[in-house]
């Protein structure tokens, strides 16, 4: 009812109410966004500190350690901001100003769950494209540009390297990763992201187990966490492509990395755990999908830690390897299968 | 078997006239004075023809009293003997200059750049005589001979002249007054040489190619050194070593204290190995004193030292892991928490985790504990089990695999020629290790294995250190069985510590290889030199070669599998 009312009132003449309408909404989606990354950080330190038999934050805010991001935020934000000499200074200025800009790209396209309204399921997604799919993945891929524009101004041999490496690691495993996006679209019928979570009455993990891991290893990738981490290799370069920064533009770097883990494990929940899918909870039905939706991103991402804490670093030239032979030609067989399997059943 | 008498006659009728004083002492130690002329062949006839392969080190000794410089050649044999052949020869304290071993030894070539800065005794011959240790501001002050008279302070701040370069960075330069001239605490003369930085200059090729700093402030270093690596894209070309950033001059410091405080300085050597560094330290000074330690005193430091390889072989497998890893990387906290526990079981001896200075010249500072037997036979329990856990994840995961199959690989006749020693050559397929070559204390009583591997990359250097700390938990049982109650001191210690004029060799496997201290006595209650012959050393200096032609990633695998320690090799 009051989506509809929202809705109708953005649709009236003139065009300038719907603008603002937006701009509402798109800030309301960014705050939510940073608070809920803030959360990831903490969440992933918490938990990185069990598995490795030590507490992690447990002094600021309380037993929990909560407020310790509060603490970091702070202190990135009054930390100097250091250009170093040298550095192609607009580029480098821009560079972490992208990587958010485009981070918050992808989340305008992703849901964020559903309600039930009236026995009625309304996903909550700020733009329902019909391409969302085709649009989120291609909105991921600027990511890895905006590292490359971070490494190269830095005027520095270790980020250069790490751009380097980005790029070469992008563009082995954008490949497969947008392969198995197109797999999953052809078993679902549609690009829309809305629609493939509807689609699965069988979650796609089952369908396409073959897709599920190349696009899991894919995303890791993509996020540049452990395993494959070469392009901020700390014990090789340094820092990789963000050596040079300091302040709240290495703030700006360092959390948009966690709103890409974020916005990613989320796509790995739409794309092949059935997203918000699931039996409806009797007493509380409105928010029935949101709690499996959650249940199902905080198990993705614990996981995504997990993963982390427990396999060493590749090889530069391995994890291309791993790209082009077997993650590309997996891929293919998955397209073949979802394409068989999908016709069939359609 | 060759002993060090068949040596010497061989030598003495293949250069008569050649030798000019020569003594076996003890069994298995030659020493000769040779003629300045003729050391070069008498070497290369005891490497062809007596297979002394081993170059293992050489110490310079300032006999200021004689108006001398003498340069002690220290040779061993991978395995074919026991013998260590100490070749002397003199030089004049004016004009030094001795004929040089890299023709013969490759590794040669640090040992004798290090005495030449020290001391200015010229070797010729030598293709790099580039400093190595000292900075370049105090090249031509020679601090090793005595009448050195200190330096200037070149980190006053208000003398330091501050000149804006092109690049627009600021250099620091250093006049010295003409107080410092008239003084004599400024060198008048410099030798010339091309810098670290000309030397690494002149290798740049084409245009992609970059020198690459790993160090001095990197997170590969395990201690403060400079590694360059000149790279193609990802690809290592070659690879350039500075060392010398926290050089403390230990050597010198131990001239200017008696015997006894030196063993708290050779602590601090290296803070993984301090009670294999107080071992032979003090076995070389009781070789001088011609005592020997009651048997239960040599049963407590082989328990102790054994104690102390488990817990520096699983510091330097964590370090390795968190190379190839990460920092935040599981396995390497798991292993600190396991070590924690092997060093309760020394603290509870020696009242210290980590440095000790426990033992004594002719024994042990304190007895064992009650309840040391079961405590440490629980740890070691634990300690199995960790290691066999270690090794299975070492030979499950696929990504170590890849990271460390075929990286690095040492073939048994380059291991040998580079001069390296302990775990890294034992990991080439040779079975080279102190205990056994040259036993010390009563390790020819004990039951062990000598490690090896065949494959000698850094997966084999990492799995003998893991099988050595299984056989450093046996030789611990069996001591723990076998020792017998008794006195720990030896009887006729003097509290004044002043040997007969001479000098001692003595080596020892030290966790990361062959560790010897050389001591020369005038009489005094102060050594007139000790040197410390470190198995990091070698390491170092068969770094760069090893890192020709790999990723950089591998850079990382392969000085990680080394477990290197940069205290210990500035010293």
């Amino acid at each position: 009812m009051v989506l509809s009312a929202i809705t109708e009132f953005a649709a009236q003449e003139p065009k300038i109410y719907g603008l603002i309408i937006g701009l509402v909404a798109a800030a309301i989606l960014a705050s939510v966004i940073n608070v809920v990354a803030m959360l990831l950080v903490w969440l992933e330190r918490k938990v990185m500190g069990d598995f490795q038999a030590r507490y992690g934050p447990n002094r600021v805010g309380g037993r929990w350690g909560v407020l310790q991001l509060g603490a970091d935020a702070v202190k990135l934000f009054t930390k100097e901001d250091v250009i170093p000499r040298g550095a192609d200074k607009p580029v480098f200025v821009w560079a972490p100003i992208v990587a958010v800009a485009t981070t918050m790209l992808v989340a305008g396209a992703l849901p964020f769950g559903a309600v039930i309204i009236d026995g009625k399921e309304i996903p909550l997604v700020v733009a329902n494209m019909d391409i969302s799919a085709f649009y989120i993945e291609a909105a991921l891929s600027i990511m890895a540009i905006s590292a490359f524009m971070a490494g190269w101004s830095s005027n520095n041999k270790y980020s250069m390297l790490g751009a380097f490496r980005g790029i070469a690691r992008m563009i082995a495993y954008e490949v497969p990763m947008g392969i198995c996006v197109i797999s999953v679209a052809i078993m679902a019928h549609s690009l829309n992201v809305v629609e493939i979570v509807q689609a699965q009455s069988i979650w796609f993990v089952i369908a396409q187990p073959i897709g599920f891991v190349i696009f899991a290893i894919a995303l890791i990738t993509d996020l540049g966490r452990m395993p494959f981490d070469q392009t901020e290799a700390e014990e090789e370069i340094i820092a990789g492509y963000n050596t040079e920064y300091s302040g709240i533009r290495f703030g700006l770097l360092y959390f948009q990395e966690y709103i890409v883990m974020l916005l990613g494990s989320i796509l790995l929940v739409h794309l092949y755990l059935g997203g918000w899918n699931g039996p409806v909870i009797p007493v509380i039905s409105f928010i029935s999908p949101m709690i499996w939706f959650f249940m199902k991103l905080i198990i993705v991402l614990v996981a995504l830690i997990w993963v982390r804490v427990s396999l060493p670093r590749f090889r530069i030239d391995q994890v291309t390897d791993l790209g082009w032979k077997i993650l590309l030609p997996l891929s293919m067989v998955n397209l073949a299968w979802a394409v068989v399997v999908g016709l069939y059943f359609a | 078997m060759t002993t060090a008498n068949d040596v010497l006659s061989a030598l003495q009728s293949a250069f008569p006239g050649a030798i000019e004083e020569a003594k076996v002492d003890p069994e298995r130690q030659l020493w000769a004075t040779i003629k300045p002329d003729r050391i070069v062949d008498v070497c290369k006839y005891l490497r062809d023809n007596h297979n002394f392969d081993h170059y293992s080190g050489a110490a310079g000794v300032d006999r200021i009293d004689e108006g001398l410089f003498e340069v002690t050649e220290l040779l061993a044999s991978h395995g074919a003997h026991q013998v260590v052949a100490l070749l002397k020869v003199k030089t004049p304290r004016d004009n030094p200059s001795v004929k040089s071993l890299t023709g013969l030894y490759w590794n040669a070539n640090w040992y004798e750049r290090e005495i030449w800065e020290m001391l200015g005794i010229n070797f010729e011959g030598h293709p790099e005589l580039y400093p190595l240790l000292l900075s370049d501001e105090l090249m031509g002050a020679w601090p090793w001979r005595k009448d050195y008279k200190g330096y200037p302070d070149y980190n006053t701040a208000e003398r330091a002249i501050e000149k804006v370069n092109p690049e627009g960075y600021t250099d620091y330069s250093f006049t010295p007054t003409e107080a410092e001239i008239k003084a004599g605490t400024v060198p008048f003369e410099r030798p010339k040489y091309p810098t670290f930085r000309e030397r690494e200059e002149m290798e740049i090729k084409g245009e992609s190619e970059m020198i690459l700093h790993m160090g001095p402030q990197h997170a590969v270093v395990p201690g403060p050194f400079l590694l360059d690596i000149l790279v193609d894209g990802e690809r290592v070309k070659k690879a350039f070593l500075d060392v010398g950033y926290i050089h403390k001059g230990i050597e010198k410091i131990m001239e200017n204290r008696t015997y006894t405080q030196g063993i708290p300085i050779t602590d601090r050597l290296c803070y993984m190995a301090a009670l294999t560094n107080n071992e032979a330290y003090c076995g070389a000074v009781e070789r001088l004193l011609g005592i020997e330690a009651p048997e239960r005193a040599q049963y407590i430091r082989m328990i102790l030292e054994e104690l102390s390889r488990i817990q520096s072989h699983f510091l330097g497998t964590a370090e390795f892991l968190t190379l190839i890893a990460s920092a935040v990387y599981s396995p390497f906290l798991y292993m600190i928490i396991d070590r924690e526990d092997v060093l309760s079981c020394i603290e509870s001896v020696t009242g210290a985790r980590i440095n000790h200075s426990f033992v004594r010249f002719g024994g042990v500072r304190n007895d064992l504990p009650e309840g040391f037997k079961d405590m440490t036979l629980d740890t070691l329990k634990m300690i199995r089990q960790k290691t066999e856990e270690y090794k299975e994840l070492f030979s499950s995961d696929s990504i170590y695999q890849k990271r460390m199959e075929g990286v690095g690989v040492l073939s048994p006749s380059d291991a040998r020629r580079l001069g390296v020693s302990g775990p890294p050559l034992r990991a080439s397929d040779t079975p080279f290790d102190m205990r056994r070559e040259d036993p010390y204390l009563l390790y020819k009583d004990m039951d062990f294995e000598v490690i090896t591997r065949k494959e000698g990359d850094s997966k084999a250097r990492v799995e003998v250190r893991l099988d050595e700390i299984l056989e450093s938990c046996y030789i611990i049982e069996q001591c723990l069985d076998q020792i017998p109650s008794g006195p720990i001191m030896a009887e006729g210690v003097p509290k004044r510590i002043k040997p007969e004029p001479g000098e001692a060799y003595y080596r020892v496997e030290d966790h990361r290889g062959e560790m010897g201290f050389f001591v020369v006595s005038d009489g005094s209650e102060k050594p007139v030199k000790v040197k410390a012959r470190g198995p990091v050393y070698a390491y170092f200096q068969a770094l760069p070669p090893l890192l020709e032609g790999v990723y950089i990633a591998d850079v990382v695998a392969i000085a990680g599998s080394m477990d290197a320690c940069t205290s210990e090799v500035d010293r």
